[in-house]
């Protein structure tokens, strides 16, 4: 055992050979822990309630992801205590199966949006957009004032529904026909507020919803 | 978790300990040759630094072995090996839905000591008022502001006056914080000249006091027939309609002359939120007693 350092040794001086022997270690982890889930995500079936976004919303969640609010604003209620009374039941898999990429987040500056649909008006969501602390005088969030003027392209809303449908969202002929109609003169605002309106309140699985029932009175 | 995951992880985790714990272990029995001097003969600089051989520390040694102790203590106790569930049964959801049994254990003697009461009276219990204050604070207060007191940039009104849009009873403030309210106000600028909109304001303004010109307050007075269908022939308003009363100087979108025209020029519409299936009704009352109190001079502190 003590004649070992011929092996340290021949590792050691040889950078490919170590770049190799520790790309091997490192990746064990994520071979246990991402393969299973990865391999087994399609038996993630939508849960009762869950709808593919309609064009308007789509184009604001890609309004969402395009601006980056997943750096500062996670969608992931988890299941502790101090989340589920601030924020709701905890979230799901199953409520993610139509966000492509998910927008779990795993850093919150702002508040969890996971169920923040409804929680606030349309226009409040209007002047937050614009001006945050016009509304909440102690935020660092930043302004998107040019959501107010540019608009969603229809075209490129049609070929997101065919994409999407290509990868397995149920959408009709009819909802793809449809969908550039749906989005003509809506500006990104719009979008954006209507897909925010929308998380968590559509979404809400009965399971994650029957379990508040229990946390809250 | 299917079996052959569940091996896939297993397999995994004694692969990663075995070949860990190997090199560990073999590595402290390795003897490392030296040259004369003591150091390994690996130089840089020029022979300026050179390699020392030397043991490893004592404590090195001891926190490295205790690591894997811990990792394997961690994996016999909790669930993470495969689909084995761990010794103490262990679960997340577990341990939330028993937080929130031992939350709700100190709730319910709370909330039970406010059950039956008027949302007056609880206005009058500090505990109750403290309760609705942080539940304002999580939930109201992005319109309505920290102290309640509104915000011109969203039209929500200051819930510390006397000055009501739909009423100011524990029933209206209940009513409208459960099932939300909606106050619309039509576009005139169809139905108005600039002119006549610039009148009309002058004359809102002389209603309650704020700087105009009383000549053209005067000439807009008979233009605001036409307003008086909702905000009255005085201009005091209509709780039944959510049309504020028009006599108070706090206005709802700011009080200058320019918003005024603006206002019945583009109309307004403004949305209160239904709380009733987000809060429910037990969290919804303590907050009505929070304004309650606040609005109606402090009946907490006066009991």
């Amino acid at each position: 055992m003590a004649g070992g350092y011929k092996y340290f040794e021949a590792i050691e001086k040889n950078a490919g050979l170590l770049g190799i022997l520790t790309a091997i270690m490192v990746s064990i982890g994520g071979l246990a822990e991402i393969t299973p889930l990865f391999m087994r995500a399609h038996e993630v079936k939508a849960a009762p309630g869950v709808k593919p976004y309609d064009p308007l919303r789509l184009a604001g969640k890609d309004i969402y992801v395009r601006e980056g609010c997943y750096l500062c604003h996670t969608q992931m209620i988890r299941a502790l205590r101090a989340e589920t009374e601030r924020y709701g039941p905890f979230s799901t898999a199953e409520e993610s199966v139509y966000d492509r990429p998910h927008q779990w987040g795993s850093k919150r500056t702002g508040p969890d949006l996971a169920r923040v649909g409804g929680k606030y008006s349309d226009e409040w969501q209007r002047v937050h957009l614009k001006d945050p602390r016009a509304v909440v005088p102690e935020s660092n969030m930043p302004g998107y004032p040019w959501l107010m003027q540019a608009l969603v392209d229809p075209d490129e809303i049609t070929q997101k529904l065919r994409v999407l449908r290509l990868l397995g969202d149920p959408y009709t002929d009819e909802d793809i026909a449809n969908a550039a109609a749906a989005v003509v003169g809506r500006t990104e605002m719009e979008a954006l507020i209507a897909y925010l309106q929308g998380l968590g309140i559509a979404n809400e699985p009965a399971a994650a919803t029957a379990s508040t029932a229990q946390a809250k009175p | 978790m299917s079996a052959f995951w569940s091996g896939w992880i297993m397999f995994l985790v004694v692969l990663n300990f075995g070949i860990t714990l190997f090199l560990f272990v073999w590595g402290q029995f390795v003897a490392i040759p030296t040259q004369p001097d003591g150091t390994s003969g690996h130089v840089w600089a020029h022979g300026v630094l050179r390699e020392g051989v030397r043991r490893l520390p004592l404590w090195w040694v001891l926190m490295s072995a205790s690591v894997f102790v811990i990792g394997m203590v961690y994996l016999v106790l909790y669930p993470g090996f495969g689909s084995y569930k761990g010794l103490i049964g262990w679960s997340a959801h577990d341990q939330l839905a028993r937080e929130s049994a031992a939350n709700q254990a100190k709730l319910t003697p709370v909330l039970q000591s406010f059950e039956g009461r008027s949302v007056e009276q609880l206005a009058a219990m500090p505990e109750a008022t403290r309760m609705g204050h942080r539940l304002f604070v999580d939930n109201c207060a992005a319109c309505h502001g920290l102290d309640g007191r509104g915000n011109h940039a969203v039209g929500a009104p200051d819930l510390t006056d006397q000055d009501w849009l739909w009423g100011g009873s524990s029933e209206a403030i209940l009513t409208s914080i459960l099932d939300g309210r909606r106050g619309t106000m039509p576009p005139f600028q169809a139905t108005f000249s600039n002119e006549d909109i610039e009148r009309l304001a002058n004359y809102v303004q002389s209603l309650s006091g704020p700087p105009h010109s009383p000549s053209r307050a005067a000439e807009g007075k008979a233009q605001f027939t036409v307003c008086s269908t909702c905000h009255g022939v005085e201009g005091k308003g209509n709780p039944a309609l959510g049309a504020p009363n028009l006599t108070h100087a706090r206005r709802l979108y700011g009080g200058d002359l320019a918003t005024i025209e603006q206002t019945i020029r583009y109309g307004r519409s403004g949305t209160m939120p239904a709380w009733r299936t987000r809060l429910g009704e037990g969290d919804v009352r303590l907050i009505a007693a929070w304004i309650y109190a606040k609005s109606h001079g402090g009946d907490a502190e006066r009991h």
